[in-house]
């Protein structure tokens, strides 16, 4: 599949396109929820989204709270900036879990549904991102990932969805959720609409201490690691469909070796101590007073105030706050906060060790698309434990990419392929060759030009 | 008892800690950006020059400087603090283990760490207004051990640090805050936010003296923080801040760690040891040449330029005198005729000194003692009372002193001498 | 986790529940902490804490002042008066 950036620009835009296109989008946006709102402005350039936890300066943006309901950043997020003064236009603002606190989109008021199948959940955190990107022709997200809100959502809607390595892209103007872990990614129908937009948003910014300038490298073994744990972790549909896109990979001329890596699953517990403890304090800073949502009883003793300002937070969002607080309290810091970060390290080592010899190829999700009425009654472990094939390149901030693969009773399927740090370049060839054999699929494609 | 201290004081910075905003401002709310009001999305990118104040602080006390430092968030929810987070260090601070010479008093410093400050905050009856101006402002703590066993060395441990901070170039009279930590008996009394240094004496005066009080009544004193109130002169029981096991101090993720060696750290200056130094070697008042050049580098500087050529006394007694008048640059042949005058007892008034200054020949006479001392006499035998007044409070004879000096031209402290020894009955 | 350790958290991070969400909540809280105690099974030895998954390299800013050109846009966001921040009671 080829650039869908450049054939938009060279094609001729028919009179009142982008009106068009933004009474389009409306349209279908009434039953699937992807945006929170549309920019009725647009007017030219190629649209983009934008997750609602990245800032675009005098647009509301509430990362999926209704704490930062009416907030109006007075900036503009590094990548937002950077797309928008290279012929890309901002469509919206795309919907999401609270904070990014969710598997499924369903922790936030606005629910994005699955465009394949409105009964299904589309994923999350990036929820929203994945639908527009789903539906619309012409257009690329700017979307987030912490423990996997990228290839979660992009494999349930059936896009392609690209977390580079950790730092390579300014979190300026991203609404923290947990910062040692958070990567600003992009979603598009192809692996080279993601690589144009990545080559502009890229590189070391003097408003985020953590974004490297680091070289990229482009290495490709040939050769694919798949983690026996991780396979095993995998339900039995998902699995057989997994084994065809194996055999098809090997048929790419990939070597194909089976690992097992014994302690993998401790990444979950050790991505919601981290993820946890460091969201506690991102989150300490609302409080009804300064962003937004304004609590005006300033004449409640400081204390209450902030209580009852916080009482905005969705249940999920308290139930982190709380979880964090807890392991990061000085009596037990050891055990699970500093322990998180140990685990963290010997991942990194270990799963490294693999990838400076190969990828690592697995299921995106574990399960197949669940319908929104199961998602919503999963117990919280029972949901964090469906990260079990993101979480481990997230935390230890290795890049990766999700890619549709299969369509099993007319839902899309997703893989996740996954490289060593700052070799982000040869995962996108990768999926690009994939693309030269593969056709995804897609039910909408509002704004094509006929 | 055991005091131990924690001082904060701002860094002499253009910008903030952790962005780019002005430091010291007027206006309220005129310097702030996304960082230092804490707006979701913002990150912090660390001050430079801060670092390096931050490390030569470190130095000038003797600390061990780790190899890489880091940063800590502290959590806490007060409405002067716009993230809930301060950004502070805990677990590699830019210094610990450090000491510092009070009076021949060895002072632990238990760690130097770098923060922010919070925004200023005036308490109105019904809600608060804050200015975040000061939100970000560079601020350095300096933790003591609580080595500090007397009001005494407490003055002069302060003193000290405060000479240490000028000669780095901190402005000590922007920000000088500290807690106090008390314990006459076992428990131990914080008392927080206490600002400048008389403040500081007080409240640990009125501590010692209340603490005290309660340990001669058989009575317990509680473990509790306080707050000093400066209008009565009295500390209170304040709100229980939070303790560490509440911080959950957690490493700051949007921040990396930092190296220290190839910082350039700002070279300290003791002053009250080169006075020391210098008073016993050159035969000058100790005390005189301190106070002369603990908080004035100008000073200083003269005294290392003049002190091989010119006897001390004389070189004090000038720099004393161009001090007064504001005079900073005078050259070598001006000050040589300066100190001529002084080493001969006269003390030039504004007139002569300019004309000195503007490099004019001015004649240096002797001056003749004992006609001072005639002088002296006489006025004692006009005002037979000032004697007993002057024992019960040696400031009596000022005017007397002001007198003369305008008369003869002649030192103040020339004067002050010949009165002991006439008082004395000499 | 017993309720008043589960209360004096809340305090601590000035979160209020109703009584259906502390119901489902500190219960919750139960499995998931004994999920994370799992961790603890697992021996970490002497590894070193990974603050990042990535070598962070060391960037300083200039002590150089650049005035943000949009304060009328923070303060927009907040309730001001004469040019302070409108804050809660002390």
């Amino acid at each position: 599949m080829s650039s869908s950036i450049k054939e938009f620009q060279s094609k001729e835009k028919p009179e009142g396109y982008y009106k068009k296109l933004v009474n389009g989008l409306s349209e279908v946006n009434k039953q699937l929820g992807a945006f929170l709102n549309i920019n009725e402005t647009i007017k030219d350039g190629f649209p983009f989204s934008v997750k609602d936890n990245l800032c675009v300066r005098d647009v509301e943006t509430k990362a999926g709270s209704e704490i930062l309901s009416g907030y109006i950043p007075p900036f503009n997020a590094t990548c937002v900036e950077r797309l928008s003064s290279s012929k890309f236009s901002f469509l919206g603002k795309t919907s999401m879990d609270e904070f990014g606190f969710g598997s499924f989109g369903l922790n936030t008021m606005c629910v994005a549904k699955n465009p394949f199948n409105t009964a299904y959940v589309a994923g999350g955190s990036s929820s929203g991102a994945a639908v527009a990107t789903s539906i619309l022709k012409y257009h690329v997200a700017l979307a987030e990932s912490t423990g996997g809100s990228i290839s979660n959502p992009a494999a349930f809607c059936g896009v392609v969805g690209f977390t580079p390595t950790y730092g390579a892209i300014s979190r300026y103007g991203l609404v923290d959720y947990a910062n040692s872990l958070d990567k600003i990614g992009i979603m598009a129908r192809s692996s080279e609409d993601i690589r144009t937009v990545f080559d502009i948003v890229k590189g070391p910014d003097s408003y985020d201490s953590t974004c490297v300038g680091i070289k990229f490298t482009n290495v490709n073994n040939k050769k694919i690691f798949l983690i026996k744990q991780l396979l095993d972790a995998t339900d039995e549909k998902v699995r057989s469909e997994f084994d065809k896109l194996v055999s098809k990979i090997r048929e790419m001329g990939y070597s194909v070796e089976e690992k097992s890596l014994e302690f993998i699953e401790k990444a979950i517990p050790a991505y919601y101590i981290i993820s946890m403890a460091e969201a506690s304090t991102n989150l300490a800073k609302y409080n009804g007073y300064k962003y937004g949502f304004k609590n005006e009883n300033f004449s409640e003793e400081y204390n209450r105030f902030f209580t009852e300002s916080r009482s905005k937070f969705g249940v999920e969002a308290k139930r982190r706050v709380v979880l964090g607080t807890f392991v990061r309290s000085a009596s037990v810091k050891e055990k699970y906060y500093r322990k998180a970060l140990k685990v963290r390290s010997l991942l990194i080592r270990e799963i490294g060790k693999l990838l400076k010899n190969g990828f690592i190829l697995t299921p995106t999700m574990p399960i197949t698309t669940p319908k929104i009425e199961k998602a919503v009654s999963l117990t919280p472990v029972e949901a964090y434990r469906m990260d079990i094939l993101t979480i481990p390149p997230s935390i230890c901030g290795f890049p990766h990419v999700s890619f549709p693969y299969s369509y099993p009773n007319g839902m899309p399927l997703g893989a996740q392929i996954i490289s060593d740090h700052f070799n982000d370049y040869a995962l996108l060839d990768f999926v690009k060759s994939w693309e030269t054999s593969f056709r995804y699929k897609f039910k909408y494609n509002i704004g094509d030009i006929r | 008892m055991k005091i131990g201290l924690e001082v904060h004081v701002a860094l002499p910075t253009d910008s903030k800690l952790f962005c780019s905003c002005k430091a010291y401002s007027e206006e309220p709310n005129s310097s702030i950006c996304p960082i230092c009001m804490g707006l979701p999305g913002s990150k912090p990118m660390l001050n430079e020059k801060a670092l390096m104040l931050g490390v030569s602080i470190a130095k000038a006390l003797g600390c061990k400087v780790p190899e890489k430092i880091s940063f800590s968030r502290k959590v806490y929810f007060y409405p002067d603090l716009p993230k809930s987070y301060q950004i502070t260090q805990v677990d590699a601070p830019v210094g610990h283990s450090g000491t510092l010479e009070a009076d021949g008093v060895s002072i632990g410093i238990r760690r130097i760490q770098l923060e922010e400050d919070p925004a200023k905050i005036i308490r109105e009856e019904e809600y608060t207004l804050l200015d975040f101006n000061r939100s970000g402002v560079p601020l350095v703590e300096i933790v003591t051990e609580p080595d500090i066993k007397s009001e005494a060395i407490l003055r002069a441990f302060l003193t000290e640090l405060k000479s240490i901070l000028y000669y780095l170039g901190v402005d000590i009279n922007k920000e000088f805050k500290a807690d106090l930590n008390i314990s006459v008996a076992e428990q131990r009394v914080e008392i927080k936010n206490i600002t400048g240094t008389k403040n500081i004496i007080d409240a640990a005066k009125y501590e010692i003296e209340r603490q005290n009080k309660l340990v001669s009544a058989n009575q317990k004193v509680p473990s509790e923080t306080r707050s000093y109130n400066e209008a009565k002169m009295i500390t209170v029981p304040s709100r229980e801040k939070e303790s560490d096991e509440e911080y959950g101090f957690i490493y700051d993720p949007d921040l990396s760690e930092y190296s220290t060696a190839s910082i350039k750290a700002k070279k300290a200056v003791f002053a009250s040891r080169i006075a020391k130094e210098y008073a016993s070697k050159y035969k000058a008042n100790a005390q005189t040449l301190a106070e002369l050049v603990l908080f004035n580098r100008d000073a200083l500087e003269m005294i290392e330029r003049w002190k091989e050529k010119y006897e001390m006394k004389a070189l004090i007694g000038s720099i004393e005198l161009l001090e007064k008048y504001g005079i900073m640059d005078i050259n070598e042949r001006a000050m040589a005729r300066l100190l001529d005058m002084v080493s001969k007892g006269s003390y030039p008034d504004k007139e002569t000194l300019m004309k000195i200054y503007g490099g004019e020949e001015v004649e240096a006479k002797q001056i003749d003692i004992k006609l001072i001392d005639k002088e002296i006499s006489e006025y004692i035998k006009r005002n037979p009372r000032i004697v007993e007044e002057y024992r019960k409070n040696p400031k009596a004879i000022n005017f007397m002193v002001g007198e003369i000096t305008k008369k003869y031209k002649v030192h103040p402290r020339i004067i002050s001498e010949r009165l002991n020894l006439i008082f004395a009955g000499k | 986790m017993d309720a008043n350790e589960f209360d004096r958290l809340l305090k601590v991070c000035r979160i209020s529940l109703n009584h259906d969400e502390k119901d489902r909540i500190i219960n919750d809280i139960e499995e998931i902490i004994k999920y994370f105690n799992t961790l603890n099974e697992f021996e970490t030895g002497n590894t070193s804490e990974s603050y990042h998954a990535i070598r962070i390299p060391e960037r300083l800013r200039q002590d150089k002042v650049e005035a943000f050109q949009n304060t009328n846009g923070i303060l927009k966001n907040t309730k001001t008066y004469r040019f302070y921040v409108v804050g809660p009671k002390i």
